[in-house]
């Protein structure tokens, strides 16, 4: 049971962006769009269930003091890696996330996860709790994209949507866009969590 | 003590095995992205600056030895050659130069004669709206037909008319073209 646990808590309870209010940088500046909201979302994934891994692996070899130094390399290797792949494997995506894919290492659900959980719990645990994190966040991002993307150009992963004579609000694509989308969620989920009884 | 040996250990290890993994998936993926970056930045200004051919240029293309840096490392270009019946009609091959902000890349098509056959900027960072103009077909169609001796500005004897607001840019594709076709007699010798 409680792997099922640790995996659905990322998807309500601890859903990064909305409920920690995490990884905003990535949020925040790569959903111009669904589809790379996805694509950063997934990258993020990767990285976050295989440190998760490592690191629940090496929780007894790693002697406290330099476990933050050890988790950021495990982190960085997989962040390269993830770079390369996409470099290799999805081109445009590579090249429309930009920056923000070597960014990943900084993204504080990734090093927050690794400290919080992977280090204090067994394998198959972390593995659940990445993975659920991970899509609770690709979830988020890609929602967060959808909706500056229907609002912003009038489309969704790039197909038209809105009727002809729709006129995109070109401010949603672009930062301030990102903010005041993030808001309205925030408080949308939090009416949506206050009516729920509390678990 | 021990706690000081055991920490410069595991952290070793942890760096020394991730680096190995690293360097393995490099090389490991370093095909699929050569053909990536080919077939999403230089693909398109191949086939712009090509035409009437049944290859497939990426796939034909060849790597030439031209001449040798400062440093004493060889040059090395990509030709894309465009052939019809086995017979080459015209080759793309790509070349660089500074514009106002930094390097203009450009693809460069040439006839047998030495005579362009058309040009396309890949990557520049010029100023939206000045410099990156130098995109647009107006400018870039001004180069069609023409050879080293007359890819200069109209001002200098030339047949390139400047973009107004943006001569530094102006001037790069001009350089990165004039070097491109500069390299030509020795490209040909290999190709046509």
């Amino acid at each position: 049971m409680s792997v099922v646990k640790e995996f659905t808590k990322g998807f309500w309870q601890e859903l990064p962006p909305f409920r920690l209010v995490l990884g905003l940088c990535p949020t925040l500046a790569v959903t111009t769009m669904a589809e790379n909201g996805l694509g950063m979302g997934l990258a993020t994934t990767f990285v976050l269930v295989f440190s998760n891994l490592l690191v629940s692996i090496l929780r007894k070899l790693i002697p406290g003091k330099v476990r933050i130094a050890s988790y950021i390399v495990v982190i960085a290797s997989f962040v390269v890696m993830a770079e390369l792949l996409l470099q290799a494997y999805w081109y445009p995506m590579y090249k429309a996330l930009g920056i923000f894919v070597p960014l990943i290492v900084v993204n504080c659900i990734i090093l927050g996860r690794a400290e919080a959980f992977a280090s204090k719990n067994p394998i198959i645990l972390s593995l659940a709790d990445g993975l659920g994190i991970g899509l609770g966040f690709t979830i988020s991002l890609t929602v967060l994209g959808g909706i500056r993307e229907i609002l912003g150009s009038g489309k969704l992963f790039g197909a038209e949507v809105m009727w002809s004579s729709f006129e995109p609000l070109g401010f949603m694509v672009k930062a301030p866009g990102a903010f005041v989308c993030l808001g309205f969620l925030l408080g949308l989920m939090n009416i949506i969590s206050r009516r729920r009884p509390a678990h | 003590m021990r706690d000081l040996i055991k920490m410069v250990v595991v952290l070793l290890v942890i760096c020394t095995t991730s680096g190995v993994v690293l360097s393995y998936v490099n090389e490991a993926t370093k095909a699929p992205r050569e053909y990536q970056y080919i077939k999403f930045v230089q693909e398109p200004s191949i086939k712009a600056v090509l035409s009437d051919y049944d290859n497939d240029p990426v796939k034909e293309r060849i790597k030439l030895a031209v001449g040798e840096d400062e440093e004493g490392n060889p040059i090395e270009i990509v030709v894309f050659p465009a052939k019809k019946g086995g017979a080459t009609q015209a080759i793309a091959y790509s070349a660089a130069a500074k514009g106002y902000h930094d390097l203009i890349e450009v693809m460069v098509g040439v006839g047998p004669e030495g005579k362009l056959t058309g040009i396309s900027i890949m990557t520049h960072t010029e100023t939206p709206g000045l410099g990156a103009r130098i995109v647009e077909p107006e400018f870039t169609d001004q180069f069609a037909g023409l050879d080293l001796d007359t890819t200069k500005l109209s001002a200098e004897g030339g047949k390139v008319d400047t973009l107004s607001g943006a001569t530094f840019s102006t001037v790069g594709v001009i350089t990165a073209v004039g070097a491109a076709l500069e390299q030509f007699p020795q490209i040909k010798k290999e190709t046509f």
